[in-house]
């Protein structure tokens, strides 16, 4: 059982590291619906997040997961999938 | 200066069998050569299969040096290149050395050997600081991609212009097209050109994984790729080669060669999109294909097939039929437009090149290939491609298209019309 | 029957990273003095090979010139290309990003090595992890392709774009390409080449030239044309130009710097070098030719210069047979022994620095190079003024292709 949750602040570790973006982390939970792109984060930077999740989890994540738009949704999805296992 | 520049030879190393004749059995027959990889144990991979080339080059002649030591996709080229040197029946020898070029294209080159070595001296990955000692003393071979044309035009004599091209998924058109305004501008009479590629390899299947861009569907290899069906789900792993002899026109007439056809066009643009991405509108690919047309004078409306880029990923499907009906309006609801990477997967910088290839069979048989394993329409690529069977039709004019990873859109035009009919 | 008059392409814009300077005006500044940065590689990884001594980018600033992203997503060969690109831009005067006619630029880059630092990274990852440890980036960073796309991208350019994977003379052939762009209607294109051959496992891969310098001592470890040619040092960095109609420029009143006017390309074997007399002189006829220009007309000649003996001789025989009794007559130099040979942006650098010394009227010194055993006016020790009206830049690649590239002054006036 996996207690752990994906939090703004790793989210925002995660897009410097596995993608060169930053954006604050604070930035990311006062507007979770900004959509990604505009982020600077593109859709191969958003696999790269999904794997090295996946990788420090030992999880697969859903495929929904790397077609997620936005950071509020990103987070919502990947904790759902870290609590129930999927 | 704009000189005619004519086909006049053929050579293949693809999935499914060597040469050009049984290239074109399989294509004709729609058979798939995609299955499980045998080149190395793919165990832990998302994609496990690909199209293979069943290949030894003991069978081919090659010297002994080049057996042993030249990467595969060098002994692809080197092979097509014969083959297609014979086909064109040019003494090579006879020939002005300075005024045979050669343009070939490979995305990535020697990768697969650049692998080998390297886990050999950071014993298996565990080291930064590599140790030379345990390196192949020849190992710049594969670190220049300039070998692959280098090693060809050493084999065939070639003392002109010798280039290699690498723009990812689209070097094979570009090879070919370089190799065009090469003659037609007057810098060379003969080019031998097309592209090679060998990517079947960890490295490489690994970060089409990371990607999800090639096909899981490890179970039933046969079927897995699937350009334009609506349940496709991403490309498979090809390799191979194919050489063409391009010649100026009289250069080949004067010498009697049998002549294929003409280029009649070719142009590339960038999308400035994404690197991997492609848009919903195809307006980059479009204008490279009203290029060629333009250039041969050509109505769109006299194009009688098109041969796809059709990679079995659901963005680059809709990108191109978008692109195809743009440049050809109505006149793309009337053309029949395939993929042979159904059959042969996707031998990323070498495909351009083995659907020049295609496309010049398909003139010289009168036949349309297929594609194979199209099953269920996807509402938003409407067009005519050819399901599963080979279809018979009157061939003059044939494009052929093609998307590379950095936004690359290029298009060859080939024509037996000798175009100039508008 | 069209009486105008055939399109020319110009150089209008120069962006550079290479080891003597991080823009174009700091490189021409080392290159006029004769300044000589060869050095120990400093490298990670690199202690323990026997090639020590390299031309290293130092101090890149990579923040002023690209977004941090790329920093993450591209090797160092795409950050010095596109920083180069960058500077080229702005040096011509030309928008960074999303011109007008997006149609009308294109972008075409020569590559001789790849992303390898990136890859070695990567390789590294998979064989000690496991393949779900090879990230995204990888599919984009390490092929040939990847500073073309880059660039292409990050700046809006849709025209024609091309990558010519190969040895040093492919630099002069991307240039010969976007030239040929140019006439036949695209409007500019940003050509060059920078590469980062200076990674462990890259390094690896060199030692099996035959012909790389494995010399320790900076000074002595790359003099061609001398008796105690060694072989070559190799570099990396590069540079990137901005290629132009000549029309095009004039209409928005930018600075026509140079024409690109003449090229040729031949093939005579790897590492063959006796043979590459007879290639590279071809190759300077033709180019001479495309350019009606008179071998008499040459004011220099930037050489190859690979510092091996047997292709240093083939070398200055070629001037020789290329350009008779003015080959002794002609001033020639090779900056290039200054920083090493930066693979396909080793002619490219060249270029640039042809292109300065048009402008300047002076031909800038070869550094390290004191006592010449060929028969060559080779410009030595220091800076030597003269009038320069049309310069012969020449590469030969390790793969076998030799290339020869006419550079003329930009306010000669169309014939």
């Amino acid at each position: 059982m996996i207690t752990t949750a994906l939090t703004f602040d790793e989210l925002s570790t995660l897009m410097k590291q596995a993608a060169g973006v930053t954006v604050d982390a604070r930035e990311l939970e006062k507007a979770p619906d900004a959509p990604f792109t505009t982020l600077g984060l593109d859709s191969l930077g958003l696999l790269g997040i999904v794997g090295e999740l996946e990788n420090r989890y030992s999880v697969a994540l859903p495929t929904d997961a790397e077609r997620c738009k936005t950071p509020g949704e990103f987070v919502g999805l990947v904790n759902n999938a870290l609590r129930t296992g999927v | 200066m704009n000189r005619r520049v004519a086909v006049t030879g053929i050579g293949v190393v693809a999935p499914g069998g060597i040469g050009a004749k049984a290239f074109w059995d399989l294509l004709s027959a729609g058979r798939t050569a995609t299955r499980g990889i045998t080149l190395f144990d793919p165990v832990g991979l998302r994609s496990r299969i690909a199209a293979e080339c069943d290949f030894d080059p003991a069978d081919h002649g090659l010297d002994p040096d080049l057996s042993r030591h030249a990467d595969r996709y060098i002994q692809f080229a080197v092979v097509a290149a014969g083959e297609a040197v014979r086909d064109a029946g040019l003494d090579t020898d006879a020939e002005d050395p300075w005024r045979v070029a050669v343009s070939l294209g490979s995305a990535v080159g020697g990768t697969t050997r650049l692998e080998h070595d390297y886990v050999l001296v950071s014993e298996g990955g565990r080291r930064w600081d590599v140790d030379h000692r345990a390196a192949d003393p020849k190992l710049h071979m594969a670190f220049s991609p300039s070998t692959l044309s280098s090693v060809v035009a050493e084999q065939f004599g070639a003392r002109g212009p010798v280039q290699t091209v690498s723009t990812g998924c689209t070097s094979g058109l570009d090879a070919v097209g370089y190799a065009f305004h090469t003659i037609a501008e007057g810098r060379a009479d003969v080019c031998i050109s097309g592209a090679s590629d060998s990517p079947i390899s960890p490295i490489t299947m690994a970060c089409f994984d990371a990607i999800k861009a090639t096909s899981p569907d490890n179970d039933d290899p046969e079927h897995a790729s699937r350009p334009f069906d609506n349940n496709r789900n991403g490309f498979v792993m090809g390799e191979g080669a194919a050489v063409l002899v391009l010649e100026e026109y009289e250069h080949a007439r004067a010498r009697g060669a049998h002549i294929y056809c003409e280029i009649g066009g070719y142009a590339t643009f960038g999308n400035a999109y994404h690197m991997t991405g492609l848009t919903g509108e195809g307006l980059e690919m479009s204008r490279a294909i009203d290029s060629t047309l333009d250039q041969a004078r050509l109505d769109p409306t006299l194009i009688d097939y098109v041969n796809a880029h059709g990679s079995g990923t659901r963005q680059n499907d809709r990108h191109e039929t978008a692109a195809v009906k743009r440049s050809l309006g109505s006149h793309a609801y009337d053309t029949p437009m395939s993929s042979i990477k159904s059959m042969v997967g996707h031998s990323l910088g070498a495909i351009g090149a083995i659907e020049v290839a295609a496309c010049v069979l398909a003139l010289k048989h009168q036949v349309v290939p297929p594609t194979a394993n199209y099953e269920t329409p996807d509402p938003e690529c409407d067009l005519d491609y050819v399901p599963r069977t080979a279809r018979p039709r009157k061939l003059r004019n044939v494009l052929s298209v093609g998307s590379g990873f950095g936004g690359f859109q290029s298009a060859v035009l080939l024509t037996r019309s000798g175009g100039r009919t508008r | 029957m069209s009486t105008e008059r055939p399109r020319r392409a110009v150089v209008t814009g120069i962006g550079v990273i290479a080891p003597n300077g991080q823009r174009a005006d700091a490189y021409w500044k080392s290159v006029r003095e004769g300044l000589g940065v060869l050095d120990r590689i400093t490298r990670e990884g690199c202690e323990d090979l026997p090639l020590k001594v390299a031309g290293e980018v130092r101090g890149f600033d990579a923040s002023t010139l690209i977004e941090d992203r790329f920093l993450v997503q591209t090797d160092r060969f795409s950050h010095y290309t596109m920083a180069a690109a960058q500077l080229a831009l702005d040096d011509a005067g030309l928008p960074r990003e999303n011109p007008e006619e997006p149609f009308e630029i294109g972008v075409v880059t020569a590559a001789g090595s790849g992303g390898g630092e990136f890859g070695q990274r990567e390789l590294q990852k998979l064989w000690s992890q496991g393949s779900k440890f090879v990230g995204p980036y990888q599919s984009i960073a390490w092929f040939y392709a990847a500073s073309t796309g880059q660039i292409s991208i990050r700046s809006g350019l849709k025209g024609p774009c091309g990558v010519v994977a190969s040895d040093e003379a492919g630099g002069l052939d991307a240039i010969a390409l976007a030239a040929r762009g140019v006439r036949r209607g695209t409007g500019a294109v940003l050509v060059g080449a920078a590469e980062a051959p200076l990674a462990p496992y890259s390094m690896v891969c060199q030692l099996g030239y035959p012909e790389l310098s494995t010399v320790e001592d900076p000074d002595r470890a790359y003099r061609p044309f001398t008796a105690g040619a060694c072989g070559f040092v190799p570099a990396e960095g590069g540079a990137v130009l901005v290629v132009e109609d000549e029309s095009r420029a004039r209409d928005r009143g930018a600075a026509v710097r140079a024409v690109v006017a003449g090229h040729g390309a031949t093939f005579t074997g790897a590492s063959r070098w006796e043979k590459s007399r007879e290639g590279l002189a071809r190759a300077i006829r033709v180019a001479l030719d495309e350019a009606g220009c008179a071998p008499e007309e040459v004011d220099v000649v930037f050489a190859d210069a690979l510092g091996v003996p047997e292709a240093d001789r083939a070398e200055a025989l070629a001037i020789a047979d290329a350009l008779g009794a003015h080959a002794t007559r002609v001033p020639v130099t090779a900056p290039k022994t200054g920083i090493g040979r930066a693979y396909c942006g080793a002619p490219v650098l060249d270029t640039a620095a042809a292109v300065f010394a048009l402008e300047h009227g002076v031909v800038p010194p070869t550094p390290n190079v004191f006592d010449i055993c060929h028969d060559l006016d080779l410009v030595m020790s220091r800076a030597r003024p003269a009038e320069l009206r049309t310069a012969l830049v020449l590469s030969r690649g390790l793969m076998g292709s030799n290339a020869a590239l006419v550079v003329r002054r930009g306010d000669e006036s169309a014939r």
